[in-house]
């Protein structure tokens, strides 16, 4: 006969299970919150471009527009360049 | 391909596009089985019918007398054999796949009988124009963006300016002697006879009405005498609705052109035309559709075709005949208030096991549903004061906008949530419009009756709570809206209430579990300012829009106050307009709470009435150490008592006016009530009103219970 006492291996199982549950649940819970906050921060940064309801897409498949990106990197590349000589020349 | 083709094309002085448009559709021809061109031209004398034989086109020529849109184009279909009937005007220059596009059409199913493409519009077509058509066209497009197929009850629109007919349909419908909009009547017709007609997107020509504003002014007044004639469709008229319709129109104009990348100083030209191009057509459309009020000399004026229209059928004396009713499409938004018929045919979502702790301490995913909003919205101050402390309190909040009336149709979700900001409250959390994005929540959270139905649908929640800032089915006359408000607290939600009124009428009346939460304070703003005190004035919130406002029963007692003591000095606030009062007055409109706080600091006494809930504003002024005065018997009571801080008065002018001069003249009593106002809103803070909130919607998730 089995002992009163002995534990139900099923209802161990089950125990697992609802750990692991839980588990599950504190993780959906946390990458919800960092979704709310993800889309609040975008929210955030793209309010000028909805205000004015400029679609960033649209522009950057006309004519010219990646030629004028590639330029405006350049430029900004050059720019830090000059000021890192200026602080080496400065220091 | 499959049928045999007869492209028609009616001209007038059509010389400008002629050539390429028949190019156009000659270097089509390799699309069909069989392709003949007629052009049937009325009076020309620019050289239409020589470009048209030396294109290779069959040319009819009539008398201008008898042109008619109608009659002259059953006149050309007679004259042609092919299977399908294909009509352009003379400036519609077919684009690549456009002759395959409108055989594409038919082929979509058996009972097609008119396909029709979209107007693309030329280079040097005005951002007005162009943004129009393709907005317009877009709204043609299947969900996909690809081909639609419209029955009866649907789509109405068919233009034939690019429109093509199966012999057999056009045979059995046929235009009639209509002088204008014959394709439109067509429509109606051959969709009430049980024919299909097709959208196809790739079935486009380059076409654009692109004239002068009084040119264009004409031809509107013309195309709407014309849908006057054979729809009997009247354009609605009025100076504020034209007003907000024509700079919604520029909005719209400015936003394409920026996304067009066009250059500030053309921005600046275009803009000025788009006003004039909008105003010009709301007026040409009105006067289109009353032509027949006009005399005809002006009729002739008006017209870019100089003629006058007949007599409506209607109108014509001893007319026996049945009605002709006007056949109006579905409309392409959904039911109002849908999200009730979707309840009543679904029932509620199914909710989910709450987890353990959530009943009690941790933190929560909190989706509040709120109903649009404008600047000074009381309720949505509420709200978004409550949502911002549950935020400080580490739960996450999300915000969705529930918007079935379409207020904020174009405002896009980043927008919004900066207004939300701006005018309320500064919340964290993200803002959706719709529920297309919705992926579930601990807790739901309805804030008006307009929400609360889509709130029971909402799937992947815990538990549901209704934040009840008052009993909206007062807000109504007899009406769906407020049978539908009250359905809302029968919902199997709980209830968490702004008073102790509306506690015990959600639970007495409807049974409902609840909670109870205070009205905050913004202290920050509503204090005692460094201004001196008049002895005379009432400071009156005089919202007439808001008939629970009883602004009408105020002013009466103003009026018997006015004749007792004729120093006294009004100021009203919270409505933007000037309303007409019995005593001379001074207007503040809409002001922010720290303005506002200024008046309050200064007034003698408060006059903020209410049949329903109380309101945020009592408070508000007590805060500034102003006594006020409100109604006896309704809910007052419950949150100030019956001789607290705030006067109370029974629903009577003169009691009321008595209970005003009270506090005008007896500076004991004012003291009194001034002293009480400030201590009792001491702790009035939202902080504590959001702990009440917190409160229940733990009680909320403890009733759905532990997972089982």
């Amino acid at each position: 006969m089995e002992s009163s006492s002995a534990v139900d291996p099923r209802e161990a199982h089950i125990a697992e299970l609802e750990a692991r549950v839980a588990e599950l649940e504190t993780e959906l819970h946390e990458q919800a919150a960092r979704t709310a906050a993800t889309v609040a921060e975008a929210q955030e940064k793209l309010y000028w471009l909805e205000r004015w309801h400029v679609d960033l897409d649209r522009v950057m498949k006309r004519p010219g527009a990646l030629a004028a990106l590639e330029g405006l990197r350049r430029a900004r590349g050059l720019k830090r360049r000059v000021a890192r000589a200026k602080r080496r020349l400065s220091s | 391909m499959g049928r045999t083709v007869s492209v028609v094309v009616p001209v007038k002085d059509g010389a400008r596009y002629l050539g390429e448009l028949l190019a156009a559709v000659s270097a089509q021809a390799a699309d069909t089985r069989s392709l003949e061109v007629l052009v049937v031209d009325s009076g020309s004398i620019d050289g239409s019918p020589e470009i048209a034989r030396a294109a290779g086109a069959r040319v009819l020529e009539i008398p201008a007398g008898e042109f008619g849109h109608g009659r002259t184009r059953d006149l050309a279909a007679e004259s042609t054999s092919g299977e399908v009937i294909a009509f352009l005007t003379q400036d519609a220059t077919p684009l690549p796949g456009w002759l395959a596009g409108l055989e594409r059409g038919f082929d979509l199913a058996g009972d097609v009988g008119a396909v029709y493409g979209p107007h693309r519009a030329r280079p040097e077509t005005s951002p007005m124009i162009a943004r129009e058509l393709e907005a317009f066209f877009a709204t043609h497009e299947s969900p996909d963006g690809g081909a639609s197929l419209q029955h009866a009850g649907g789509e109405g629109f068919l233009s034939n300016v690019n429109a093509a007919y199966r012999r057999d349909c056009w045979a059995e419908i046929r235009f009639g002697d209509a002088p204008y909009a014959e394709d439109q009547a067509f429509a109606q017709r051959m969709l009430a006879a049980g024919w299909a007609k097709a959208y196809v997107p790739e079935a486009a020509v380059l076409h654009a009405h692109d004239y002068p504003p009084a040119q264009f002014m004409r031809r509107y007044f013309d195309e709407y005498r014309g849908l006057r004639a054979a729809l009997g469709h009247v354009e609605r008229f009025g100076l504020r609705s034209t007003v907000r319709d024509v700079r919604a129109l520029v909005g719209a104009d400015r936003a394409w052109m920026v996304q067009q990348g066009i250059s500030a100083e053309e921005m600046r030209r275009w803009s000025r035309r788009s006003v004039v191009h909008h105003s010009a057509r709301r007026l040409a459309s009105a006067l289109g559709s009353r032509a027949h009020a006009l005399p005809p000399a002006m009729q002739r004026r008006l017209s870019l075709e100089g003629t006058v229209a007949g007599p409506l059928p209607d109108l014509e004396p001893g007319a026996d005949a049945p009605p002709r009713p006007v056949f109006v499409p579905a409309a392409r938004r959904a039911v109002i208030w849908d999200a009730v018929r979707r309840y009543a045919k679904h029932g509620p979502a199914a909710l989910r096991p709450v987890l353990p702790g959530q009943a009690r301490e941790a933190a929560l995913h909190v989706a509040c549903v709120i109903p649009p909003f404008s600047r000074g919205s009381g309720g949505h101050n509420s709200i978004l004061q409550l949502m911002r402390r549950l935020e400080l309190a580490g739960h996450t909040v999300t915000y969705w906008v529930s918007d079935e009336l379409g207020h904020f149709d174009g405002h896009r979700p980043a927008r919004l949530r900066r207004d939300l900001r701006e005018w309320f409250a500064p919340i964290e959390g993200p803002v959706f419009v719709g529920f297309e994005d919705w992926y579930g929540a601990d807790v739901v959270i309805a804030t008006g009756w307009q929400t609360a139905h889509e709130v029971m649908l909402l799937p992947g929640c815990r538990a549901r709570a209704y934040l009840i800032h008052d009993h909206e089915a007062e807000f109504y006359a007899t009406s769906v809206e407020s049978r539908w408000a009250e359905a809302t607290y029968a919902l199997d939600m709980h209830c968490i209430c702004a008073s102790p009124w509306l506690e015990r009428m959600m639970r007495e009346r409807y049974g409902r579990t609840t909670s109870l939460f205070d009205f905050g304070v913004d202290h920050a703003a509503y204090r005692p300012r460094a201004v001196e005190r008049r002895r005379n004035t009432v400071a009156l919130y005089a919202r007439d829009a808001t008939p629970r406002r009883a602004v009408p029963l105020a002013l009466m007692a103003l009026q018997e106050l006015a004749e007792r003591r004729p120093g006294l000095r009004v100021v009203s606030f919270g409505n933007g307009a000037m309303i007409n009062m019995p005593v001379p007055y001074e207007h503040y409109g809409v002001l922010s709470p720290r303005a506002l706080s200024w008046v309050f600091s200064e007034a003698t006494v408060g006059l903020v009435l209410s049949l329903t809930n109380y309101s945020l504003i009592p408070q508000e002024m007590l805060a500034c150490g102003l006594p006020c005065v409100d109604l006896a018997g309704i809910s007052a009571e419950g949150i100030f008592g019956a001789d607290g801080a705030v006067a109370l008065s029974a629903f009577h002018p003169i009691a009321l006016a008595d209970q005003i001069e009270r506090l005008l003249t007896d500076r004991d009593e004012w003291e009194a009530r001034s002293h009480a106002g400030i201590a009792f809103t001491a702790e009035r803070t939202w902080d504590r009103a959001a702990g009440q909130v917190e409160a229940g919607l733990r009680r909320a998730l403890a009733a759905t219970g532990p997972p089982r």
